[in-house]
């Protein structure tokens, strides 16, 4: 059986490359992808959608309704990893383990027995909390502002440099993953609920996508950018760049959320505890 | 606002999926009733656009306001508006079906669990829709995504067979990838219509050829068709009810329709069948697919596998009759992706009333069934009916075309399968019945008579299935009518 998987595969492979025997040559400006649909995109992109960047504009503009289903991809990523690995208090732990927000000090309770919830100076935590590490914390909690502006950039200069909505959301929410390893999951959810990384996650994608609503309701085709501006008082070719702006922003939101959603879930078993 | 139609049939599941997860965290009974309306606005847009093109011809629409190859486009005919209106009914159906089993059993994550439930539809509608080739593969990737979460919801072994299912399924979306890719490559363009004017000009060229048989198999594998089948027997019966309920009637269908358009409407009549000459090989794989299937079927002790091996059948009927190369053939193969997505929706929707009210439904565990759930068996009945081809039901007006299109193309080995599965599904569907309704009285002794106290599922589970098994008449009623508007104008004159 091994064998046939083999060969099958060595077959397959090998007609795969024997057909790339009548592909174009690399970098042919005659290759039917130069010629075509590619011209009008590096020729016209800064004329008709006012943005220096011809990926940008392709991606985000005239195959903008691609990059919608994308963001959407990765939204039903992270909200199938909610669906199959949160646990709601199913399985708790025979012991149960309190820290003292205080002084630092763990208490470890015997299930049933008397348990300090009542009390506020105490929160839960799991068996496999250590204490933090004051060079890591504090390097750490020194380099997050700065990723972060740094992800705001990316995701702000999309329309001039590399960059934009994907890569700035993942950069912003590495920052925030930073903070839940180099000091705990609980801190980090204190920050951002796993309420609102949902309500996040559903925002951004709403945001592309409401966009592309917000121009039917303006009178144009869906995702229509030029239809908004009357809405930012502006030319219909400079509203398609802040359209386009709009776009990235709420992609940049929703992979944020969805990163730090999928890593939650992953690195606590879907039990939101300490984590790693 | 009528020239937006195709805008809304993928933009409203969509924004309406994303507000359902939020409101599964804020106000979750808000959860049915929002998705209701969403999938309702959805269904009636899918109505009117097919009306609209009825009266008066394809649509297209331009997505962001780009003319085709450079932006996306939307096409619609006859073919996909029938599609179209075939899932978003199905799914508004199944939405009402479905929420009692829902409720019951995800609880604690209803807004993802619905949330889902309606980027699968969009993913389904958008794939439909789309006129483009990449724009497919997209919604491809959104549709699976959704079902591989959806399936390892089941119990049990469900997230190993989704598991196998994320693989397989995999591979097939990626050979669809590198087919696009390869005509890209060779055509620079992406856009349906504008592929197939390029392509006219490179039918001797090899990298094309490759192109076209990578896409096919990829489909056939998200199909499952024959050999390529062995992730959807576990995949869909480890799945819980509510969930497969929606994926079994309309993934397999929505990937028939998308070989059906790629081949028809990208590379065009002549190149798939005069130039590369594959269509005798393929319909002897669906006459193995049928044969097989139908064994298989017979082999099971359970009815809702059994119902799965049922679908590998019918995936061999259509793509058989597609690869049939004549207009019979061809009308028989669209008229029973119609027909087959109702067959089949109602045949998971009531094993799912049984499932909502048994422990299983493993044939022992059916045991007088009859008496407790007559409604649900009463649905059953008339889909099983439907499934072997009894006539006023439409599964019989489909099989017709089907055999006629056998017997002109001479393919009498495929003519044979077709009478051979029907009358195992006969055989099929009879152990099943007479389990569930003769057993009854022989098994139980005189002393001790049989428990008939009626234990019927939720009203409403049991409405949207009668309403299904009615429209399974109704279709047949007005095959006449479906084939002469719907069916013929898609397919091209080249077949005569």
């Amino acid at each position: 059986m091994k064998l046939l998987g083999f060969l099958i595969v060595l077959i397959t492979g090998a007609v795969l490359i024997w057909a790339t025997g009548e592909f174009p040559d690399w970098g042919d400006p005659g290759s039917p992808a130069s010629v075509h649909v590619s011209p009008r995109y590096i020729e016209k992109t800064l004329e008709e959608t006012s943005v220096p960047n011809a990926v940008t504009s392709v991606l985000a503009d005239y195959r903008g309704f691609d990059t919608m289903f994308e963001t959407t991809v990765i939204f039903a990523a992270g909200i199938s990893c909610f669906m199959l690995l949160r646990l709601f208090g199913k399985e708790r732990p025979e012991t149960l383990h309190y820290r003292h927000l205080l002084t630092g000090l763990t208490i470890r309770v015997r299930r049933r027995k008397q348990s300090p919830e009542q009390l506020e100076e105490f929160e839960p935590m799991d068996s496999l909390w250590t204490p933090h590490d004051l060079i890591l914390r504090t390097l750490c909690r020194f380099l997050i502002p700065f990723i972060q502006l740094f992800a705001l950039y990316v995701i702000a200069h999309g329309h001039h440099s590399p960059g934009g909505g994907f890569q700035g959301g993942v950069i912003l929410g590495a920052s925030l993953i930073l903070l839940a390893i180099s000091q705990d999951m609980q801190s980090a959810l204190k920050r951002i609920p796993e309420r609102t990384l949902a309500m996040l996650a559903a925002l951004g994608v709403s945001v592309y996508a409401g966009t592309g609503a917000l121009c039917l309701v303006m009178g144009s085709n869906f995702l229509d950018y030029a239809a908004l501006a009357g809405l930012f008082r502006v030319d219909p070719v400079e509203a398609r760049s802040l359209g386009i702006f709009l776009v990235e922003v709420g992609v940049g939101i929703a992979v944020m959320a969805t990163m730090i959603l999928i890593y939650h879930n992953l690195a606590s078993e879907g039990r939101l505890d300490e984590g790693l | 606002m009528t020239d937006h139609l195709p805008a809304f049939i993928v933009a409203v599941p969509l924004l309406t999926a994303f507000l359902v997860f939020a409101l599964g965290w804020l106000r979750r009974e808000l959860c049915f009733p929002v998705g209701l309306l969403g999938l309702g606005l959805a269904a009636w847009s899918c109505v009117g656009l097919l009306l609209e093109v009825l009266g008066s011809g394809p649509v297209t629409y331009r997505l962001g306001g780009w003319e085709a190859p450079w932006g996306i486009e939307y096409f619609v005919d006859t073919l996909n508006g029938m599609v179209l209106a075939a899932i978003s009914v199905s799914a508004f159906i199944h939405w009402i079906w479905s929420a009692p089993a829902v409720k019951l059993q995800f609880q604690d994550r209803l807004g993802a669990i619905y949330g889902l439930q309606l980027l699968f539809v969009t993913g389904l509608l958008g794939m439909t829709i789309t006129g483009d080739a990449f724009n497919l593969y997209v919604l491809l990737e959104i549709a699976s995504i959704t079902a591989y979460a959806l399936i390892a919801m089941g119990e049990q072994r469900a997230a190993l067979s989704s598991l196998n299912y994320v693989f397989m399924g995999t591979v097939g979306a990626c050979f669809y990838l590198l087919g696009v890719g390869y005509l890209y490559i060779m055509t620079g363009t992406l856009n349906m219509a504008d592929l197939a004017r390029l392509l006219t000009g490179l039918h001797g060229s090899r990298a094309i050829q490759v192109a076209f048989v990578i896409t096919m198999v990829g489909l056939w594998l998200k199909m499952a068709f024959f050999p390529l089948h062995g992730w959807l027997p576990n995949a869909y019966s480890h799945a819980p009810s509510p969930v497969s309920a929606l994926i079994a009637p309309l993934m397999t269908k929505v990937m028939v329709y998308v070989m059906i358009r790629i081949d028809l409407y990208v590379f065009g009549p002549a190149y798939s069948f005069q130039k590369l000459g594959m269509d005798r090989a393929v319909v002897w794989l669906a006459v193995i697919a049928v044969i097989m299937g139908s064994i298989m079927a017979l082999a099971q002790k359970n009815l809702k596998r059994m119902l799965t091996y049922v679908i590998l059948v019918e995936v061999g009927y259509m793509v058989g009759g597609f690869w049939l190369g004549n207009r019979s053939g061809m009308t028989g193969a669209i008229l029973h992706l119609l027909n087959d997505v109702f067959m089949t929706l109602g045949a998971f929707m009531a094993v799912g009333n049984l499932l909502y009210r048994l422990p299983g439904c493993s044939f022992g565990e059916l045991r007088d069934v009859f008496s407790k759930m007559p409604f649900s068996m009463g649905a059953l009945v008339a889909t099983a009916l439907s499934i072997v081809g009894v006539p006023p039901t439409c599964g019989f007006f489909s099989k017709w075309y089907l055999l006629l299109g056998a017997l002109e193309a001479g393919q009498y080995g495929f003519l044979i399968a077709l009478i051979f599965s029907s009358l195992i599904s006969v055989v099929l569907f009879f152990r099943v019945f007479e389990g569930a309704f003769f057993r009854a009285q022989t098994h139980e002794n005189a002393h001790h008579q049989p428990d008939h106290t009626m234990e019927e599922a939720p009203v409403q589970m049991v409405v949207p299935l009668l309403v299904v098994a009615a429209g399974l008449v109704a279709l047949g009623i007005f095959s006449a009518e479906i084939v002469s508007t719907i069916v013929e104008p898609v397919i091209p004159p080249a077949f005569f």
